[in-house]
């Protein structure tokens, strides 16, 4: 258990700013979620913690500790790898001690404590097997259950899930955040998985372009996104961002903007609308739009809508709707509740 | 034309036929006349008629022939003496230059170190005459100039080395040689392999707390070893043949008291100076085994192991 205090972390390749000045404070036994589309210097700053990357400028802190320097076993933090990186030529139980032998632990007590690990993750009957015989689920709880071993201070993940299939997928996240409840532990989770990110975070940092747009609690960064980045990230369907129209906008643009954004300051030029919070009426009772393709899930419908003069499609996701939404049906469109999000012309939030 | 088309059937082994003919006349031929012949006593100028069964005599008198042992002895000590550090040194070179050099450098080292593995024998053994002749070789000057520095005298010897003349320094200087033209070739080897590791083994051996030479000990050797296997194969295979490079060296006599007389190299004699081609075959049959012996001692020491891919 430990905090780590990034404060004015750089990275540089050559030329090239990857990272461009990172201030995050990671209290103890916090689940932090890095979340931003790919290349966006997750990794990196994670790499950079673990001290696998030099870090060009700025300070580290672990436990009040500058650690830019120290060498990643003397940072306390163990890293569960993407592609696992299990040692092919040992056992399943080597691999989990193997940090154990490097810090010269005899062997009875590496196996006691290997042994223990396996436990928590279940995969006391794989302790004999080699990498290559255990299935991709496998081979990650025994990624894991190498990290555990070592009881270290931060755990660091690095999209430890997106090789596993979906369904083992939200096992596997059911039970990291089972393990994180019962080790109490600081936990680092990298993803470019949004929902990864709302469901796992106790806060969630979302990186864009070598930055931090914002951090925060996972449903304070869904209903007060800081700009249209962070709103536009999180959620799936994406939220529908609607522009004001022009002066010669048609018609049905200027009554949707009239709807989303009357009574808004007037630095206001665009609104953020989430799909669920899209109403759909009878055709002659909202703003018109037409149905362009509904997908229909079962326990809720997607339709993709246009409504005339709005360049984008806007996103709905209503209630079953029904075999009458279909392609081409014209509708109407209304708003629930007061849950628009006013964005000013640099795309910051206006409340 | 239609009756000259080859049927499907027929083609691919029309198309095979030259290298099958090649080989017929110059592999196969020459592999069984020679199992024939170990069983023979044959004067070759007397002609083909001259041949008749001797049993199993040739294998007897090659087994009880002092000069047969002494050379087998001579093999094995230049196959080791070459072959041990050629893979020790390979092994650190190539990490050495997978971990300090970019790819195009690489390249350019990896050139020069395989080299000398195409050059032909005999421009290599007449450049190592010079080099370790006794009054101008470059090595005796070398070695000289060094007696001349002060601390260093006591290292180096007083008076010009003898190197090629002189039993007990042949063998060595053979064993340089033959390491030297066949280090850069196991480094190639061994940099092909080490490029298929995958970095991210390091990084969490590193994370586990591994220094480097403990991830050379448990990440890189062992990911090694299927090479290790594969080159040590080779190196032990191509020691026991070893015969050009002391057939040039040596004037294809052997060196002063046979001191470079390799196996290889004395059923050549047996055959071709001493025209008893039966006991020849005998003696070379008998390498054969010890090829074949040897190299099923390497699987069993080197071969991969944990269970089946
Ligand atoms: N070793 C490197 N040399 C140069 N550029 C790199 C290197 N590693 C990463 N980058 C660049 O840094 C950026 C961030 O990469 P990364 O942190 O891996 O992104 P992600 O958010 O997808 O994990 C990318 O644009 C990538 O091209
Ligand atoms: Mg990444």
């Amino acid at each position: 258990m430990a905090q780590v205090t990034l404060s004015g972390i750089r990275k540089r390749y050559g030329s090239v700013d990857v990272i461009k000045g990172i201030d995050l404070q990671i209290h103890e036994g916090e689940f932090m979620v890095f979340v931003g589309p790919s290349g966006c210097g997750k990794s990196t700053t994670l790499r950079m913690i673990a001290g696998l990357e030099d870090i060009t400028a700025g300070d580290l802190l672990i436990d009040g500790v500058r650690a830019n320097q120290l060498r990643p076993v003397d940072r306390g933090a163990a890293m569960v790898f993407q592609s696992y990186a299990l040692y092919p030529h040992m056992t399943v139980a080597d691999n989990m001690g193997f940090a154990l032998r490097m810090a010269g632990v005899t062997a009875a007590e590496r196996s006691a404590q290997v042994g223990r690990a396996a436990e928590t993750l279940r995969i006391s009957h794989l302790l004999e097997r080699y990498p290559r015989e255990l299935s991709g689920g496998e081979r990650q709880r025994v990624a894991i259950g190498r990290a555990i071993v070592r009881k270290p201070k931060v755990f660091l993940f690095d999209e430890p899930l997106s090789n596993l299939d979906a369904a083992l997928r939200v096992n596997m996240r059911i039970e990291l955040c089972r393990l994180h409840a019962e080790l109490g532990a600081t936990m680092i989770y990298v993803t470019h998985d949004q929902v990864e990110a709302m469901t796992m975070g106790s806060r969630i940092a979302v990186f864009n372009a070598g930055g931090i747009e914002q951090v925060g609690a996972p449903l304070a960064l869904y209903d007060r996104p800081a700009n249209e980045f962070v709103a536009a990230f999180l959620g799936a369907p994406r939220i529908n961002l609607v522009s004001q129209p022009q002066a010669d906008g048609s018609a049905a643009h200027r009554a949707l903007w009239t709807l989303l954004a009357d009574g808004r300051p007037d630095r206001v030029v665009r609104v953020g609308w989430r799909p669920e919070h899209v109403r759909v009426v009878a055709a002659d009772t909202g703003i018109p739009a037409q149905v362009v393709l509904a997908e229909h899930l079962g326990d809720t419908s997607i339709l993709y809508l246009r409504v005339e003069g709005v360049t984008e499609l806007l996103h709905a996701k209503v209630a079953a709707g029904g075999p009458h939404l279909q392609p081409g049906v014209r509708i109407g469109l209304s708003a629930r509740g007061d849950t628009v999000i006013g964005f000013d012309q640099h795309g910051c939030q206006v409340s | 034309m239609r009756g000259l088309r080859l049927s499907p059937g027929m083609a691919p082994y029309v198309l095979l036929s030259p290298f099958l003919l090649l080989f017929a006349v110059f592999g196969l031929f020459p592999l069984l006349f020679s199992l024939y012949l170990a069983f023979q006593v044959w004067e070759p100028t007397d002609g083909l008629a001259a041949m008749h069964f001797v049993g199993l005599d040739n294998f007897r008198f090659a087994l009880g022939d002092a000069w047969f042992w002494k050379s087998l002895r001579n093999t094995v000590w230049m196959a080791l003496a070459s072959g041990i550090p050629q893979h020790a040194v390979a092994i650190p070179l190539a990490c050495f230059l997978q971990a300090a050099f970019r790819q195009r450098w690489r390249d350019l080292m990896i050139g020069a170190f395989f080299l000398p593995y195409i050059t032909s024998t005999v421009a290599i053994a007449i450049m190592f005459s010079s080099l370790f002749s006794t009054d101008f070789g470059l090595v005796n000057l070398g070695l000289a100039t060094l007696h001349g520095l002060p601390g260093l005298s006591w290292l180096t010897p007083d008076h010009p080395i003898d190197w090629l003349g002189r039993p007990e320094n042949i063998k060595p200087a053979i064993s340089l040689i033959v390491f030297w033209r066949y280090v850069g070739f196991n480094m190639v080897l061994y940099l092909a392999a080490l490029q298929t590791i995958p970095a991210d083994l390091y990084e969490a051996a590193a994370m586990d707390g591994a220094s480097h030479l403990q991830q050379f000990r448990h990440i890189t050797l062992p990911s090694l070893r299927p090479m290790i296997y594969f080159a040590v194969t080779l190196s032990v295979i191509g020691g026991l043949q070893l015969f050009e490079e002391p057939f040039i060296l040596t004037g294809g006599r052997g060196g002063s008291d046979q001191a470079g007389m390799s196996t290889a190299i004395y059923l050549y004699r047996m055959a071709f100076d001493f025209n008893d081609f039966g006991a020849a075959s005998a003696m070379s049959w008998l390498l054969f085994f010890m090829v074949a012996g040897l190299t099923w001692l390497t699987n069993r020491a080197l071969r991969p192991q944990g269970p089946a891919q």
